[in-house]
């Protein structure tokens, strides 16, 4: 059976991280900022609808999970503050400006927006709001994975925030990865809020940490904005479930450095949280990580900031330029089976 | 050179409005893309609002401290032509066109969400809630069933349109349904059980003439009657050469009658009586399987003798049935002499369009005492039948009109 | 040999687990002990992978079913009772049916809703849910009335590309019986003309056909009524063409369903012979459902809560009085 490890950091890590891997998720975790912050710009300016959901202060958790998976051959079910993860894991920022924009060029097609996005048939579903959902739908995946015969060396992954874990999905999808001891990582973001709701009154446990047991999942506890160290933990953990070493739950202590969206600006968290452990920016914090051990230059850091500003310019440019999905020529229909489309 | 507008965001999905609390720029300011231009404080949180391109700006209009509508243009920025490729914004004029780049060409309406809640909205520009009232009206009876007796339904009324029936036609069908209501089932059975029975088409004539008194059965027609002694009229009739239509001395007296009577042949519509326009009287002439009327027009102002070659021309046409629509049309009244057929009384109904009807019947000799003889003397009486439309006149008028066209026909020399 | 509607949804499994490798069963107690009511008996044996016993986590099951889907699966889902559907409520309405709309890959799953009541079951072991899942757009929702139907529709349904809502009735499954599971082969969204008549049509589907075609044969017998029935076989999508043909030879339509009376099959039934076959009725169109009260435990509660063969032929007398 699964053993229980909560592990303090970088203890019992199995596998040394290479400078080429740090290098990655720290890139992914740049380009996502960058992106973020263009479409929060939108947003103020107006352009874009609905709402912009950011992962300010997550990109180091999320992107050391994306940065292990494979695209077309794993599967990730991102959260919202999860565009470091998707970039890591291999997602076009022309699907992120496509879909906050409405574009009929983009996978959703206008149909979903802004974070409701992905590409199923590649391994990126495409969320639903309704959290916790995900967990046993990746899980799903990998269940026919396994009755195909073609589940050896894959993994799935899906992230969430402390306020699933309250959510009756969650816990139904954690029983159900344990029980069919689905290679899978689940990884909570405990950001001390759920929108406006502190921790207090979203759960009673010490430690979120302290569930993994109860599920019979391995539980890892990981600093989420300390960069090595996420890109150390997750890492080996995504490499111990692909491995068969069964589901991997790691809860990473962070705060979310935005509002809930950027409708919000988030002044219901206190300033001694905003100035505590907690409050550092992971970027800040993996920029120094990298120089310290000489994995990154300082120039090397303002060609990738000016590499990545074109490519969210760019793509915001192209999303901007496209038209809207035209609603006199949309199909309306729901219905995939060609013998029923158009039938009520 | 393109000018973007700078507009006030939606900046949460419930915000309709936000304030602005500072202004970061002036007219002139050169900024850059990503700046922040302003701040704006909405009632779920303060933040900025950046440029998506640099520029110049060229206008402002908005004052600190004041509130604007979401998608309000706040300012205008001069912006280069190679900024707007690299940026991808939309200047002014494309947001303009933008909205209507997808609808039909016909469809050019613009829709306003504000205008969605327009019912509640006070002429100060605000909204009222609207509260919950007592009913104010007293309900009528309420029926204790609800199964309507004389319900048509709506495959009743569908059948009936394809087979040209109209209510009067399905009077004759037993109903067996709810309060004796006609059901289709019956209606099919009552055609199914009269497709045994010989029938022929009806013609053309009958249908139109059918046509034209159920539409008038529609309104509450009543008759009265008097008799009148036709004696000196035939004397006066016999002296002429050629002998004038008996007809013809009824159309003028009734046309001088109604000329002194005029109200008696107006026309009710809706809240207005129609007055006549001219004394045109129409005469019914039997035809086979119909009637048609001719009209003889200004009876008033001409003597029977200068209307008799217009009255023989027409009632020649229309045994013929070469009437036009100039012929039939404008009458104001009608005779129908049915005395030709030997009937003693009859109820004529009015033409639709016309108010009044005037019948005469055969006449027959009959006794009557007489003072200066002092005995009983035979004369020749005729029946006269007036049916009236009871909305526009009432008996009295009916028996005065009446009474003057019996007067007048008794001095047959002043027609 | 007489077959049961229970052994056609368990020989269509079969069948479908033989026939095609995408296909494998999950649910609750399905595996060796062959599911509460023996639909999937002896299926684990032959497909020890593909028939999977699911922990009570019915939410966890509808999410499961749809990243399987993605993956390219035909998984059928047995809730243990339709009732229990509701805690799965959000997946299937909310991810199963809105995938292919949002993002062009179809989630081909079925998830079967042992439906109805039966006497004894009480309020939650007794539910119809047909209504609730047609609502929403993006699902197909089948409500076999036959043990044909049953096997066929479980066949064709594993061979759709949405999620299916299979509503096998509990009261049928071993009551209904035939010579064998052959039958017309009528494919999902066609209504069946159970019984042909000319006075009046009662729409219905699932175990309330057999009451309709009593409650018929009373009439017949009383009055020489001639009542037609119409099997919708799919409440969604609803053949609302056979409908509507049926009422122009009557004229005179009742509703019947054994789900609560609150809107649902039977009222989207008449709202559409109103609005497209106003000119055919001469009656009022009629409803006649369950009463609006939880579905009760004691069988002679239970028997006066569904619509019986006297309560169809009462709502009948009047209808034909009209």
């Amino acid at each position: 059976m699964t053993e229980q490890t909560i592990s303090t950091p970088n203890k019992d890590l199995s596998k040394e991280l290479s400078k080429e891997h740090a290098r990655d998720v720290f890139r992914a975790m740049l380009r996502a900022r960058v992106l973020e912050i263009k479409l929060s710009n939108l947003y103020k300016a107006g352009k874009i609808v609905g709402g912009v959901y950011i992962g300010k202060g997550q990109e180091a958790v999320s992107a050391s999970l994306g940065a292990c998976l494979t695209w077309n051959k794993d599967v990730f079910a991102p959260l919202i503050r999860d565009q470091a993860g998707r970039t890591a894991f291999g997602e076009d920022p022309l699907d992120a400006t496509r879909t906050y924009l409405g574009s009929a060029k983009g996978p959703m097609r206008g149909r979903d927006g802004n974070l409701h996005r992905g590409r199923p048939a590649e391994g990126l579903l495409a969320m639903i709001s309704h959290l916790g959902a995900a967990v046993a739908q990746v899980g799903g995946v990998l269940l026919a994975k396994r009755i195909k015969g073609e589940l050896d060396g894959c993994v799935g992954a899906t992230c969430v925030g402390d306020g699933a874990t309250s959510t009756g999905a969650f816990h139904e999808g954690l029983n159900f990865i344990a029980v069919e001891r689905l290679p899978m990582v689940v990884i909570i973001a405990d950001n001390q809020f759920a929108y406006s709701t502190p921790n207090d009154r979203q759960y009673a446990c010490d430690d979120l940490i302290d569930r993994a047991k109860g599920y019979g999942l391995e539980g890892h506890s990981v600093d989420g904005t300390d960069m090595l160290e996420c890109a150390t933990v997750i890492g080996n953990a995504v490499a111990k479930a692909r491995s068969g070493g069964g589901p991997q739950l790691i809860v990473a202590k962070l705060l979310r450095l935005s509002g809930h969206g950027e409708h919000d600006d988030g002044s219901y968290v206190a300033t001694e949280l905003q100035e505590g452990r907690y409050g550092r920016d992971c970027n800040d914090v993996g920029k120094q990580q990298l120089i310290e051990k000489g994995w990154l230059t300082e120039l090397e850091y303002s060609k990738w900031m000016l590499e990545f500003n074109a490519e969210a310019q760019e793509a915001v440019a192209v999303a901007q330029r496209e038209d809207g999905p035209n609603p006199y020529k949309e199909e309306w229909s729901a219905i995939a089976s060609p013998s029923l489309k158009g039938l009520q | 050179m393109p000018e973007v507008p700078i507009v006030m965001p939606q900046l949460g999905e419930s915000i309709a409005e936000a304030t602005i609390v500072k202004i970061n720029v002036a007219i002139g300011d050169v900024i850059e893309a990503e700046q922040d231009l302003i701040e704006v404080e909405t009632n779920k949180a303060t933040m900025s609002v950046p440029t998506l391109c640099g520029g110049i700006i060229k206008d402002l209009c908005l004052e600190e401290g004041v509130s604007y509508a979401v998608g309000s243009v706040l300012g205008v920025i001069d912006v280069t032509d190679e900024e707007i490729q690299r940026t991808g914004v939309s200047t002014v004029q494309q947001d303009q066109v933008e909205d209507q780049s997808h609808a039909p060409e016909s469809d050019g309406e613009s829709e306003d969400d504000e205008e969605a809640n327009l019912h509640f909205k006070t002429e100060g520009g605000g909204y009222f809630e609207p509260k919950a009232v007592e009913p104010n009206v007293q309900g009528l009876p309420v029926p204790m069933g609800n199964k309507g007796a004389h319900y048509i339904s709506p495959r009743m009324r569908a059948r009936m349109n394809e087979l040209g029936l109209q209510a009067a036609d399905i009077s004759a069908v037993n109903g067996s349904g709810a309060g004796g209501r006609v059901t289709v089932a019956d209606l099919e059975k009552f055609l199914d059980y009269i497709s045994a029975w010989p029938s022929s088409a009806a013609s053309p004539m009958r249908l139109a003439v059918a046509d034209a008194m159920r539409r008038s059965w529609s309104r509450p027609l009543a008759t009265v009657a008097r008799p009148i002694v036709m004696d000196a009229l035939l004397a006066h009739r016999s002296a002429q050469v050629p002998k004038p239509g008996l007809t013809l001395y009824v159309l003028r007296a009734f046309a001088l009658a109604l000329a002194e009577h005029p109200e008696a042949a107006g026309y009710l519509i809706g809240g207005r009586i129609v007055h006549p326009r001219a004394f045109d009287i129409g005469l019914a002439v039997q035809v086979a399987d119909g009637v048609m009327v001719p009209v003889v027009r200004n009876v008033d102002t001409k003597s029977v003798k200068e209307l008799s070659n217009d009255y023989a021309e027409l009632v020649e046409l229309a045994r013929g049935r070469r009437l036009t629509e100039e012929h039939t049309r404008g009458g104001i009244a009608t005779v129908t002499n049915f005395g030709t057929f030997g009937l003693t009384w009859g109820t004529p109904i009015p033409l639709p369009n016309e108010t009044l009807i005037l019948g005469i019947s055969a006449g027959v000799k009959k006794p009557v005492w007489s003072d200066q003889v002092g005995a009983f003397i035979p004369v020749m009486e005729a029946e006269l039948n007036l049916t009236f439309d009871h909305r526009v006149i009432d008996g009295g008028d009916a028996g005065r009109v009446l009474n003057r066209v019996a007067e007048l026909l008794e001095s047959p020399e002043n027609l | 040999m007489a077959v049961t509607y229970i052994d056609a949804i368990r020989d269509a499994q079969e069948r479908a687990l033989a026939e095609n490798p995408k296909v494998f069963l999950y649910g609750q107690d399905i595996g060796k002990f062959g599911g509460a009511f023996k639909a999937t008996k002896g299926l684990q044996e032959q497909w020890p992978d593909r028939v999977i016993d699911a922990p009570i986590s019915e939410d966890a099951m509808i999410g499961m079913a749809v990243g399987a889907a993605i993956e390219g699966m035909r998984p059928i889902i047995e809730m243990q009772f339709a009732d229990f559907s509701s805690v799965a409520f959000n997946q299937i309405v909310n991810q199963a049916a809105t995938h292919y709309y949002r993002t062009g890959i179809p989630v081909p799953i079925v998830v079967r809703l042992p439906s109805g009541g039966t006497p004894g079951s009480g309020p939650f072991h007794s539910q119809s849910m047909e209504s609730i899942y047609a609502h929403y757009p993006g699902t197909v929702v089948v409500t076999p009335a036959t043990v044909a139907d049953a096997h066929s529709m479980l066949l064709q349904a594993v061979d759709l590309d949405d999620p299916v809502i299979y509503c096998e009735h509990k009261f049928l499954y071993r009551w209904l019986k035939s010579d064998n599971f052959e039958g017309d082969n009528l494919p999902i969204g066609k209504a069946r003309i159970t019984r042909s008549g000319k006075h009046a049509t009662v729409v219905t589907y699932s175990a309330m056909v057999h009451e309709a075609v009593r409650a018929a044969e009373i009439l017949y017998k009383e009055g020489g009524w001639e009542i037609e029935v119409v099997d919708l076989r799919s409440v969604k999508p609803l053949d609302i063409d056979t409908v509507v043909a049926s009422v122009a030879r009557t004229g005179r339509i009742l509703a019947l369903g054994e789900a609560f009376p609150w809107g649902g099959v039977t009222s989207e039934v008449v709202s559409r012979v109103c609005a497209e076959g106003f000119h055919l009725l001469d009656a009022p169109p009629m409803r006649l459902n369950a009463k609006d009260t939880p579905v009760p435990y004691h069988p002679k509660l239970w028997a006066m809560h569904r619509p019986t063969p006297e309560s169809i032929c009462e709502a009948l007398r009047n209808l034909l009085a009209y």
